[in-house]
């Protein structure tokens, strides 16, 4: 028998769940090892050579260049070879991805002759749009209860048809061939039609009853980022995956039973592991006894987060489970926040081919991390843009006296240079303004350095570096060290570090016009500064109007922690500096 | 699981770690080869290691008590040794239990290919037969369990039958008149008893200030005392400088700390100056495994290696080298293979010196408490107190417990005496259940047995023994 493996795309850092196929470095019939770089991924933070983790013949390869690669998805089958983890599926390759290969052949349909339109399929686009659209009937489907628990046995139902339940509340028992777990709900409303029976055998995924009324299951249909599996002492991120899946009660494709339309969404595979346990090691021995560990992992439940109740604070079952319902509730109580406060702002799409031509093209890395970023920061600070304006006449002509020098030492004197250092001696002045609101603890960070991202257009979208102590350098080095950075980010050598710490940005958009905009807080910093094109205007001095450069500014900030008076004061100190550079030495 | 059925696994090396794993394999339903060359598994532990020399010393212990049999009114004439019976009843030893496994391991379908094996790639062994011809052979998977060999000290390597390693030692060719032992760790005192009994004069050099370095010093003081007595003599901070063959015997210069030298002859001389591990396997570099400064092949808590298709346990991935690991790293491994959730993280790993008197130790010593600079709580009962002991005329024993101030909980347990290597298993149940030393004490123990010296142990942490009287402190 020949074995054919699949190659499925491995966790490749915290958090970051997909990436964007840029380049494949091999083909079908080429050789791979085991290490062997096949692919570069770009991702939210930086793009990356993927190493294999099997070695043998490639035989398919189920991707191309510009694809969207969740973690966890076939790259491409191998022959002959080797590698990957355990419990990986290595049936043939007419097995191999069917839902996948039926979505891209349902694509492909759909975009070769939308008119014939695959009754079908179209009926059951309709149907799920239906059942989605529709709030009042609501399903409530058993999840995800651990690695390789696929079903068990309902030993108690704790609702009956007419009942009222609310997520978290507990509905049945279910007996695992590794424990009796409580299983909560994760909806709310009130109970429709129970579908099934104590004694009955259910598979994660199978449908345990309808709603009225409910608030808001979590859509199956919608497809969410399947987070990494961590391995590693990368716990958290390794709770958030479980979270996710217990959530949606999603499952391997053959634990869904066969009548349901079921999400084409999320594969979920155990990725190869990569490297070693990490951080897990010289860990003191825990009081908890050998089956009680091992019950732990089988759930996930890191043993050491787990409050032993027992003498001297040993760990019993209970423990371990009542930790595991803790966190369940909690995922599932977070994975509805979530999408609820989303759908406000992403209500649903029309069809927009019915009237003309579109295409659609996939957002790459930076689109939608910009994307998730700026709606985050817009969700949750109350926004408030104070507008003034900057006499520049003389500081013009300051800089162009000083040009030179900067260009000698390989920097441009921009306005943006010069912005930096006089926004970094108003934070010294406003130290509101270089802050962070830590709403948990309820808490003002005011930071001790001033480090200024600088908002850069790329072709890749908006990138911000960020310039470290500020206020520590003068402005020659400044523009030094922005042209760097800029041509960094244009040349996407940016490094993550190179975008993170920044406690205020600056976001100029004079380079292409404008007399004014509201530019949004780039959280968790509470400020930014705009910046629009400079021109001259008549101004009114002592009796009579003069022609004078005037540099628009606006001033985004966060209501929560500033106030209007104080935005007011710190907009026309900065102005008031641009207009005197002396102040810059008097009082920054 | 359907999908382990045809899972090919090949497991490298049939020693106790390797066909633990592949019998367990074979009971999950992969499709197993295990390679050796010997003629059944076994490996070091059955041939060459704990079941031989544990067979001697129960001789050697028969001899001693016989000996001491006269302080109870009981006299033997001195032991007529018949090396030939005796080394024919060691291999007896060795065959049934080898024999056995060969049997296990053909009920369970197991493959047993008698040859050694090399890398061709990940998933590939080209394996020379014993008995002629080579093979090459694919695996989903394949587990490293090639264990460890005697390590060679480069000024003692002289080409000489009088020089042994453990293996020379247990092949136990002749009792020599004089031995020399070089290395006072378990196998130079457990092989030096035995020849001791036998009625050779033993001489144990060690580099360190300690026999059994590791082991906390009041648990190898009662051995030190007894094996003073049965040894020639006891040359500490001192090691071997240099070897020669003289024909007669082997001329060894021994260099004491202070620097003087002192030359003499011995007939035979064994070295067990610890074990390296057997981590240089043609073809390995053809593969993504990775091996550490110290020869050991790195794994992470799955056992697997840096090379996902490939696993390593036992010797070859780390101390402490003891079969009872690799067995225990094996049956994770193979778990791990068959895509369950575990780990190798055991609580405590007991280690048992078979002399007479055994020491024992498991979970956290004294010592290293000391070197973590962490807060313990000592509980010891001296054997003088238990009348089991007395009534085997052994009472220079002592049982400890390493304890937790805070949670009370039992971190460590320390035994010295005769039977210690049995009733250790208590103290490591104790460390894995999370029991405090409540626990111990509340549990009954029955009387006479030494296992009792546990039990009162724990209650010595309370202060309330009933055969130990300790004044309140204030």
């Amino acid at each position: 028998m020949t074995q054919s493996i699949e190659f499925k795309l491995p966790e490749l850092g915290e958090n970051i769940s997909q990436g964007d196929l840029v380049r494949l470095m091999v083909k079908p019939g080429a050789s791979v090892n085991a290490g062997q770089a096949v692919m570069e991924l770009e991702t939210d933070k930086a793009v990356i050579e993927v190493p294999s983790s099997v070695s043998g013949t490639i035989k398919d390869i189920k991707v191309k260049e510009g694809d969207k690669i969740k973690v966890g998805q076939v790259v491409f089958t191998v022959e002959n070879g080797a590698g990957g983890k355990a419990g990986q599926k290595t049936e043939g390759p007419a097995q191999a991805t069917p839902k996948q290969d039926a979505a891209a052949e349902a694509k492909k349909t759909e975009e070769k002759a939308p008119d014939q339109g695959d009754a079908q399929s179209a009926q059951a686009f309709v149907e799920r749009r239906k059942a989605a659209a529709d709030g009042k009937a609501s399903e409530f489907k058993l999840p995800e209860l651990g690695e390789n628990i696929t079903q068990g046995d309902l030993v108690r139902l704790m609702i009956a048809p007419g009942a009222k339940v609310s997520e978290g509340q507990p509905v049945m028992e279910i007996e695992t061939d590794k424990a009796v777990v409580e299983v909560p709900s994760s909806v709310s409303g009130t109970v429709k039609e129970v579908k099934v029976k104590e004694g009955e055998k259910i598979k994660v995924g199978q449908l345990i009853f309808t709603l009225e009324g409910a608030t808001a299951a979590v859509e199956a249909s919608k497809p969410r980022p399947s987070p990494v599996e961590h391995v590693s002492g990368q716990h958290g991120a390794r709770l958030a995956f479980q979270a996710a899946i217990r959530a949606e009660g999603k499952t391997e494709e053959e634990a869904l039973p066969p009548d349901q339309p079921q999400a084409p969404a999320a594969d979920f595979a155990i990725p190869a592991q990569l490297g070693k346990v990490a951080g897990t090691d010289h860990r003191g021995p825990i009081p908890a006894a050998p089956h009680i560990r091992r019950l732990a992992r089988e759930l996930g439940i890191d043993i050491y987060e787990v409050k032993g109740t027992g003498p001297g604070g040993r760990i019993s079952e209970d423990d371990v489970k009542l930790h595991a319902k803790t966190l369940l509730t909690a995922a599932v109580t977070a994975a509805q926040a979530q999408p609820r406060a989303g759908r406000l702002a992403v209500p649903e799409l029309p069809d927009f081919s019915k009237w003309g031509r579109v295409e659609r093209v996939s957002m790459r890395g930076v689109r939608r991390k910009t994307a998730e970023h700026l709606a985050e920061s817009w969700n949750t600070i109350p926004h408030v843009t104070q507008h003034d304006r900057a006499d520049i006449t003389e500081l013009e002509q300051l800089r162009a006296r000083f040009a030179p020098k900067a260009e000698e030492a390989g920097g441009k004197m921009t306005v943006t240079a010069i912005a930096l250092k006089v926004c970094a001696a108003a934070l010294k002045v406003f130290p509101q303004f270089n802050a962070s609101i830590d709403i948990e603890k309820e808490e003002i960070v005011y930071k001790q350095y001033i480090n200024i991202g600088v908002a850069t257009d790329t072709d890749r979208g908006l990138l911000v570096p960020v310039l470290r102590d500020v206020d520590k350098k003068n402005i020659v080095e400044l523009a030094v060290e922005l042209s760097q950075l800029s041509k960094k980010a244009r040349e996407k050598k940016l490094a993550p570090a190179d975008m993170e710490g920044g406690t205020f940005t600056i976001t100029n958009l004079g380079g292409i016009g404008g007399v004014g905009f509201t530019p949004i807080v780039n959280h968790p910093e509470v400020a930014i500064l705009g910046i629009s094109r400079s021109r001259m205007e008549p101004e009114w001095i002592t009796n009579k109007f003069e022609p004078r450069l005037i540099l628009p500014l606006s001033l985004s900030y966060d209501h929560r922690l500033i106030d209007g008076a104080d935005a007011a004061r710190f907009l026309r100190w900065i102005c008031e500096a641009f207009e005197q550079p002396f102040l810059l030495s008097v009082q920054g | 699981m359907s999908e382990n059925q045809t899972l090919k696994l090949a497991v490298i090396g049939g020693g106790p770690g390797g066909y633990a794993a592949a019998f367990l394999a074979a009971d999950l339903g992969m499709n197993v080869t295990l390679i050796d060359p010997e003629a059944n598994p076994g490996g070091v532990c059955l041939y060459r290691g704990c079941i031989p020399s544990k067979a001697l010393l129960h001789v050697a212990k028969l001899i001693e008590e016989s000996q001491q049999a006269k302080n109870w009114g009981i006299d033997f004439a001195a032991p007529n040794v018949d090396l030939a019976r005796l080394r024919s009843w060691k291999q007896g030893v060795v065959t049934k239990l080898t024999g056995g496994l060969g049997q296990l391991s053909k009920q369970r379908k197991v493959q047993y290919v008698q040859g050694r094996a090399a890398f061709e790639n990940s998933n590939t062994l080209r394996v020379s037969k014993v008995q002629g011809g080579e093979e090459s052979l694919s695996f989903d998977r394949i587990i490293i369990a090639t264990g460890s060999r005697p390590a060679v000290v480069p000024t003692l390597k002289i080409d000489s039958p009088r020089m042994m390693d453990s293996t020379g030692a247990l092949d136990l060719a002749d009792v020599p008149k004089t031995l020399l032992v070089v290395g006072g760790g378990y196998i130079g005192l457990e092989l030096g008893s035995v020849y001791a009994a036998l009625g050779t004069r033993v001489t144990v050099v060690e580099m360190l200030p300690g026999l059994l370095p590791g082991a906390d010093r009041d648990l190898v003081l009662p051995l030190h005392k007894r094996l003073e007595k049965m040894f020639e003599s006891i040359l500490l901070n001192t090691t071997v400088a240099a070897v020669k063959d003289e024909g007669s015997g082997i001329r060894a210069t021994l260099k004491a700390q202070d620097g003087s030298e002192q030359e003499k002859v011995f007939d035979r001389v064994l070295v067990s100056v610890g074990r390296k591990p057997n981590s240089e396997i043609p073809g390995l570099e053809k593969t993504g495994v990775q091996v550490g400064p110290k020869g050991f092949i790195q794994v992470n808590k799955q056992l697997q290696t840096d090379d996902p298709a490939i696993y390593a346990i036992g010797d070859v991935v780390g101390e402490p080298m003891l079969a009872h690991k690799a067995s225990h790293e094996g049956r994770v491994a193979v778990e791990a293979i068959a895509g369950h959730k575990v780990a190798f993280e055991p609580n405590a790993i007991p280690a048992v010196v078979f002399t007479d008197p055994e020491v024992a130790w498991a979970g956290l010593t004294e010592t290293q408490a000391q070197k973590d600079n962490r807060e313990i709580k000592v509980a010891k009962f001296p054997w003088g107190a238990s009348g089991r002991a007395m009534t085997l005329d052994r009472n220079e024993g002592v049982t400890k417990l390493i304890v937790d101030p805070k949670s009370e909980r039992v971190l460590g347990v320390g035994i010295s005496g005769v039977g210690a290597g049995e009733m250790i298993a208590e103290g490591v149940l104790a460390i894995e259940m999370g029991a405090l030393a409540g626990d111990v004490a509340l549990t009954i123990h029955p009387h006479p047995t030494l296992s009792e010296t546990v039990m009162e142990s724990a209650e010595v942490f309370f202060g309330t023994s009933t055969h130990v009287y300790r004044p309140k402190r204030g």
